[in-house]
Order: C-alpha cells, then sequence, then structure tokens
C-alpha cells in the first residue's frame, strides 16, 4: 500500500514539474497559482519518500527494493538510514532535496517575479529528467513477486550513525547546487540586472556548508570505521565531492567580491554551471558503476547511459546558454599587482587548475581503459604531488586577502604581518630542529599558523571587539579563514607526523605506546542484535588511577556475511591514539597502534569553516 | 579569443560524455579488470585435497588438459548461487577437468558445503592460508579461471558464473 501511494505521488510530481514547464509557453499562471504548483509538488515528492522510508520502518518485504536492502532485525535508525543506503533510494532523496530547495526557493521575497519564475522552470525541468530516471530505471517502488518474511540486509560497513546521515547531506550540497545553476541559467535569460548574485550567493553558500559537512562526515567515517588509520585516500568517490566543493569555494569567494565587474559575473556564471554540472557527473561516476567502491551499488549498463545522457543535457544546456547569451558589459576589472581583486583572481585560477587536475586523475584511468584496455590506477602519489602544491600560493594568499584593498597596492599594518611572519617562521623552524625536520611538515605548519595568526592580527587591528551579531559578521571572513588554518595544521601533523607501531600480543601482555604503559585485557566476543562483536580491551597508561579503556575489533555480520573493522581510538586534544586488532597466529593477536597527532584540529576547522558558512547565510 | 574560452567546457564536455559512453557500451566493468595473468602461464600451485592431505595436485598436474579453476568458500553466499551450473558444465564437458580451490576456509565447514549442495568438482584443493589465490591475483570469491592444454590461463571471470557467461565467454573456448 505504501509503495503504491509513493510510486503515484512520485509520478504526480512529475506530472506537476512537466504542466509547469510547459506553463511557460502555453499556459500562463499568475504567480501565485504557480508557487502553489511548485509547492505540491515539493510535497508530494516528499510523500513519494516518507512512503519508501515508512516501508523501510516497518519492514514491508513486499516492496523489492526494502526487501533487498534491509532486514527485520536491524535497529531502527538503519532501517530508517536503509531507505538511501541503496541506489533507487538514493536517487529518491535526491529527488526530494531538488524538491525541499525549489519548495524554500519558491518563498524568496523581493526578487523580479518573472525571474523567479524562470529559475523554477529550470528546476522543473531538473525534476522532470531525474524523475524520470527514477521512474524508468531506477523505481524503488517495484513489488516484490515472491512472498517473503524476511528481508537480505543492509551492508554492514554502512551501518553507521555517522553515515546514516551522510547522505542527506552531502546532497544538500550537491542538489543544492541545482537552484545555483538555476538562478545563474535564468541571470542569463532575464539579462536584466544584478539581483541575481545576491540571490546566488545566499543559495550557493548553504549548498557549500553542505557540501562541508557532507565531506566531513564521509571521511570521519573512513578515519574510524575502515581501520586504516587514515581520513583521507583520494578514493574517486572521494574526488568527485571534493571537485563541487572547491569549484564552490571560488564561485562563493567571486560572489563576496564581485562590484558589478562584467568579467567575474560572467566567471560566476561559469562556477554555477560548473559546480552543479560537477555534482552530476560525480552521480554519473558512482551511479554507472564505472567506478568501484563502497559507494556504487549494483550497476547496469542502461541507469549509466541515461544519467550520462541527464548529464550531458544539463552540462551541454547551461553551457550553451553561457556561449550564447553572454552577460550584459558593464563595468571593466580593477587589477593591480596586489589587490583584493587581483587575489581573488588568482585564487580562483589556482582552485579551478585544482579541480581540473582532480578531474583528469579521476576521468585518466577510464580513458587509458577504453583506449588501451589497460587497468590503471591513479592514486594518492598522483594527487599528493598535483593538487597540494597548487594550493599552497592560494593558501599563502588567503592569509592576507580580507586586509587587501579594493582600489591600491597597500597593505594596512604591513610591518606588523612582516614582523610576525618572521617570528612564526623563526618558531617553526625551532620546532623542526628538535622533532624530525620534513619539508612538508614545516610547509605546512607555517601555511597553517601563519593563516590562524594573520587573520587574528587583521581582526584585532581592524574592527574594534564588540560581542554584537553584527561584530561577528562583520569578522566572518576572517573567522572561516582561522578555521582553514586550524585544518591545515591538523592535516599537516595528521599526515606528516603519524607513527606507526605494530604488536604481536597475549592477553595479559603489556606493551609500550608513546611512553605509557598498555594493557592488553582480554580478548571478548558478544552478540549483539544482527551482528557478533569481537573486542580486543585494552586499558591504556596503566600507571594511572583512572586509566582510560580502549576497546578495538570486529563486527561479524551473520546475514550479509561481512566482516568490518572497528578501531579503537583514544581521542586526547593533541592527538588521537588508533587501535586496530588483527588476526590471531600462534594465539598471539597483531595489534597495530597509529599515533596521529592534532586530527582533532581538521574536524574543529572544519567545524569552524561550516559556522562561518551559515553566518555568512545570515549576512545580507 | 574569449569564444574559444567559452567553447572550451562544451568541447570538454563532449570528450568526457565520448569516453564514458565509449566506457559504457564497451561492457566494461570495474569489478573485471583485464587481468594481468590473461593468455599468461597458470601460476605455480600446490595444493593439498581436502579430503585426504596427502593426495597433493600441483601446477603440473593439469598440464595437457582443459582445466576450470574455481575459487570457492562456504562462507561465501554468491558461490552458492553459481554452484549449480559446475553440475550442467561436468555433465556437458565430461572431458573439462574441475578443479576448486576451497578458500580460507575451516575444513569442517567446507566438507559440510560440499556434503550439503555436492561436489563438481574432480579435486577439491585447500588453499585454507590464501596464498593460491594471491598468486592468481584473486579479488573477491567466486571467481573462476579456464587453463588450456598448453597451460596458460585463456578467460578469467569474477562474481558467480551465470548461464549466460558460460554460453557466451566460455562455451566458445572449450
Amino acid at each position: 500500500m505504501s509503495s503504491l501511494v509513493g510510486f503515484l505521488s512520485l509520478v504526480f510530481a512529475i506530472g506537476i514539474n512537466f504542466y509547469l514547464f510547459l506553463s511557460r509557453y502555453i499556459f500562463k499562471f499568475q504567480k501565485q497559482k504557480f508557487n502553489l504548483f511548485i509547492r505540491f509538488s515539493s510535497l508530494l515528492t516528499l510523500l513519494s519518500f516518507f512512503s519508501l522510508m515508512y516501508a523501510y520502518v516497518v519492514s514491508d518485504f513486499s516492496n523489492y527494493n526494502v526487501f533487498q536492502n534491509s532486514h527485520s532485525n536491524k535497529p531502527l535508525i538503519y532501517k530508517i538510514s536503509g531507505t538511501w543506503g541503496n541506489h533507487e533510494g538514493s536517487m529518491l532523496l535526491w529527488l526530494s532535496i531538488l524538491s525541499i530547495f525549489s519548495f524554500f526557493f519558491s518563498f524568496t521575497k523581493n526578487i523580479d517575479e518573472n525571474f523567479q519564475r524562470l529559475t523554477l522552470i529550470i528546476q522543473s525541468l531538473l525534476h522532470i529528467l531525474f524523475g524520470l530516471f527514477i521512474v524508468l530505471t531506477s523505481n524503488p517502488f517495484l513489488v516484490n513477486s515472491i512472498t517473503v518474511n524476511e528481508g537480505l540486509g543492509l551492508n554492514p560497513i554502512l551501518q553507521d550513525p555517522g553515515l546514516a546521515v551522510h547522505p542527506p547531506i552531502l546532497y544538500g550540497g550537491y542538489v543544492g547546487y541545482s537552484i545555483v545553476f538555476s538562478i545563474a541559467i535564468a541571470g542569463l535569460f532575464q539579462n536584466t540586472d544584478d539581483e541575481w548574485l545576491y540571490v546566488a550567493k545566499k543559495w550557493s553558500l548553504i549548498s557549500w556548508t553542505f557540501l562541508t559537512g557532507g565531506i566531513a562526515l564521509g571521511s570521519y567515517w573512513a578515519y574510524y570505521e575502515l581501520g586504516w588509520g587514515g581520513w583521507w585516500f583520494w578514493d574517486p568517490v572521494e574526488n568527485i565531492s571534493l571537485m563541487p566543493w572547491i569549484a564552490g569555494l571560488a564561485l562563493v569567494h567571486s560572489l563576496m567580491m564581485v562590484r558589478g565587474e562584467q568579467a567575474i559575473k560572467k566567471w560566476i556564471v561559469f562556477l554555477s554551471i560548473l559546480c552543479f554540472s560537477l555534482s552530476v557527473f560525480g552521480t554519473f561516476l558512482v551511479r554507472s558503476g564505472i567506478l568501484t567502491s563502497v559507494h556504487s551499488f549494483a550497476a547496469d549498463a542502461s541507469r549509466g547511459i541515461f544519467i550520462l545522457l541527464i548529464f550531458f543535457i544539463v552540462t551541454g544546456f547551461g553551457f550553451l546558454v553561457f556561449l550564447l547569451k553572454e552577460p550584459k558589459k558593464s563595468g571593466a576589472l580593477n587589477l593591480l599587482f596586489i589587490n583584493k581583486v587581483s587575489a581573488l583572481v588568482i585564487n580562483n585560477i589556482l582552485m579551478i587548475i585544482a579541480t581540473l587536475t582532480i578531474l583528469l586523475g579521476t576521468i585518466y584511468p577510464i580513458m587509458i581503459e577504453v583506449l588501451y584496455n589497460k587497468r590503471i590506477s591513479v592514486g594518492g602519489p598522483y594527487f599528493n604531488a598535483t593538487v597540494i602544491p597548487i594550493m599552497i600560493p592560494g593558501f599563502l594568499l588567503m592569509s592576507i586577502a580580507p586586509i587587501l584593498s579594493w582600489q591600491t597596492n597597500k597593505i594596512q599594518n604591513s610591518k606588523i604581518y612582516v614582523l610576525s611572519f618572521i617570528i612564526l617562521s623563526v618558531l617553526v623552524l625551532i620546532q623542526s630542529y628538535f622533532l624530525d625536520f620534513n619539508t612538508w611538515g614545516f610547509v605546512g605548519l607555517i601555511l597553517g599558523f601563519w593563516i590562524i595568526l594573520a587573520s587574528i592580527i587583521a581582526i584585532f587591528s581592524s574592527y574594534k571587539v564588540k560581542f554584537t551579531i553584527k561584530f561577528f559578521q562583520m569578522i566572518n571572513p576572517h573567522i572561516a579563514h582561522i578555521g582553514v588554518g586550524i585544518a591545515i595544521v591538523g592535516i599537516t601533523c595528521s599526515s606528516v607526523f603519524q607513527k606507526e607501531l605494530d604488536f604481536n600480543l597475549n592477553e595479559g601482555d603489556k606493551f609500550n605506546v608513546n611512553g605509557k604503559t598498555v594493557l592488553f585485557e582480554k580478548i571478548e566476543t558478544t552478540n549483539q542484535i544482527n551482528f557478533q562483536a569481537l573486542r580486543g580491551k585494552f586499558l591504556f597508561d596503566i600507571e594511572k588511577n583512572q586509566s582510560e579503556k580502549i576497546e578495538a575489533g570486529k563486527n561479524y555480520y551473520p546475514v550479509s556475511k561481512m566482516i568490518t573493522s572497528e578501531a579503537g581510538i583514544l581521542h586526547q586534544w593533541n592527538k588521537d591514539i588508533y587501535f586496530i586488532l588483527g588476526d590471531q597466529k600462534n594465539n598471539e593477536w597483531f595489534v597495530k597502534v597509529l599515533i596521529n597527532p592534532f586530527v582533532s584540529f581538521i574536524w574543529l576547522g572544519v567545524i569552524i569553516m561550516m559556522y562561518s558558512g551559515l553566518i555568512a547565510v545570515s549576512r545580507r | 579569443m574569449s569564444r574559444i574560452f567559452i567553447l572550451t567546457p562544451l568541447i570538454v564536455l563532449l570528450i568526457i560524455c565520448i569516453f564514458s559512453l565509449a566506457y559504457l557500451l564497451s561492457g566494461k566493468d570495474p569489478n573485471k579488470p583485464p587481468s594481468a595473468l590473461l593468455n599468461k602461464d597458470v601460476p605455480f600451485f600446490e595444493s593439498s585435497s581436502l579430503y585426504n592431505s596427502n593426495n597433493v595436485i600441483k601446477t603440473n598436474d593439469i598440464k595437457n588438459k582443459k582445466t576450470l579453476i574455481n575459487f570457492f568458500a562456504s562462507w561465501c553466499s554468491p558461490c552458492k548461487i553459481e554452484h549449480p551450473l559446475f553440475f550442467e558444465i561436468r555433465k556437458k564437458y565430461p572431458e573439462l577437468y574441475l578443479l576448486g580451490f576451497n578458500h580460507k576456509d575451516p575444513t569442517l565447514d567446507a566438507k559440510k558445503y560440499l556434503e550439503d549442495d555436492g561436489n563438481p568438482y574432480h579435486f577439491v584443493g585447500v588453499d585454507s592460508d590464501g596464498l593460491i589465490a594471491l598468486e592468481f591475483g584473486v579479488f573477491g570469491l567466486p571467481e573462476t579461471y579456464l587453463i588450456n592444454e598448453d597451460g596458460k590461463i585463456i578467460f578469467k571471470f569474477m562474481g558467480p558464473l551465470t548461464k549466460d557467461v558460460l554460453k557466451n565467454e566460455i562455451e566458445p573456448l572449450l
């Protein structure tokens, strides 16, 4: 029953959007009526989504999708997240988020009526394309042809609270760019004033903040679930989320800086189209099964071709409009040796080069396999060697960009900056001399700390410190950059200064980690609702009265016959101590301990960036 | 000049789409990378029988006959799906030598599995530590290799065999 409701409302919503799309040419609606239809179709799509969720929650195995991906023994949260833990459901989530964005956009006040309508019509077009994709190739409401009373289970690796919320947040970013795309295209068609720039700014900030959260959740999950001790692997799926993120960053900055310059406006349109194109391209790469990773679901060539077609239509349409309808001419670019505009241009160029470098690394294996029938893999070494050096000058520029002037080459208080940079460099040099010297570590630490320091100096030298909302809005760009600086320090320390220790241990053994004695208490197996847990129990720093408990081990999921590793992590503010329990051989357990310094700084930096994103949304 | 700049994204889009389409239409599957072992000699192996540890099979023992090597385990559910197909193969091609490698499996479980579902193999070799699978470059279970009379790997398949694969890809080679 819920499947029927879901399917009908899905189809009905697509029908309404089709009707709205035609309305531009055939039927003429009043604004109110038009917006009502948009909202109605959004609600129908959500109804469809929640029908599917309901089927998951009540374990309705007469729905084929539920049967394939759920199990009645699962905890409720994973029944709910099971809704999007599969290809069909996650595409429905995609469409639902698209609808939510259209829904809220229809409430935007103080914008030109025609412009708003045109934007929503482009959204409708996207709704139709993706809606048809779901109905024709990925229908989550198929009826199970056999009667069963148990399902096949959800991929155990996805049974994790962090990952349960990761897709909706990530999609908030990906799909959020659809509205930015629609706004830019509508802006090109209308070609009236610059109002659309302000509207676009708000929405691109929202999308970017979601995307940041989604990526961070994904890498945090990879950090503690995959049990490899790292948090970023340059996996193709990570790369395709990073591309719209970097392009989106360039877009947000361009939108903040634009003062009516024609060249920047053109650039903004380009970036808006690019961000959404990269999002759709990412969806294509994951959904077509061209890439293998935990993200790719059962592949099917017809789906791949359909979504490639959508990618081609959307991107082609976007860039074609861009080609034919250039923004109106106005205002020249005020480029000086070093002012705000030139810093922005340089930074944007760097970000786009970085994006293209990642794009090349991601699609290169596809091209090689088509041309030479050889499988190559482009991984960490390529990206570390290319993307990081490209980004470094950008980071350097970032530290001073907010204090640059619009009109002149002068930098206020330049002496303080030079002096503090010299002091900082000497301090970092001394620090690296006493620890192991590492070039990347040195560069990373200087960059990170310099960005933090320069931003703090800028805040105190340019503004009067007051604890008002306005003050926090004013210093927001600096806060965002401090977040980046903190994240860079965390990234540098955790990757360059990571230490790895290997042990072969019996139960009851004591061993030394970082000067502290650790006791390997025992191995314990327990039965949980939907898995069996094997845990090695460790006591960290047993000399202390209250020593910390760490549990590392594996889970065995009988339904899907899979084993996942569960790292045991002791979080301290300045380092994570990361335990991995390996296999047992000759009665000894293999235990790997990683010391990851300052990992928490990465997450702290990300949280600050997201906070800044939200504050920036609130600022007109 | 600026026209070229604006045209670039469209050209890049076209290139990306052409390659992606070619990839999709070529029926390639990222789960089935072109094997480095294809048309190479079968790797050296030595494995004792599941039922009698004194009975050992080596690479040389499968020379001069066509051999189908299948890696399986009792804990591998897709293996169960393809399992009945091996009875069909054995019936239809009695000449073909069926060699099963039991991969990282407790002996008792493996025996029980073959008791319950039947044993289609001429020989079941034990690969308890997974070293033989490593030599063959096994990605995940099940995996199937066809070896010709000269001891060369002429076909490799990852995942459960299907009737289609058997008919379209294996039978022409037999």
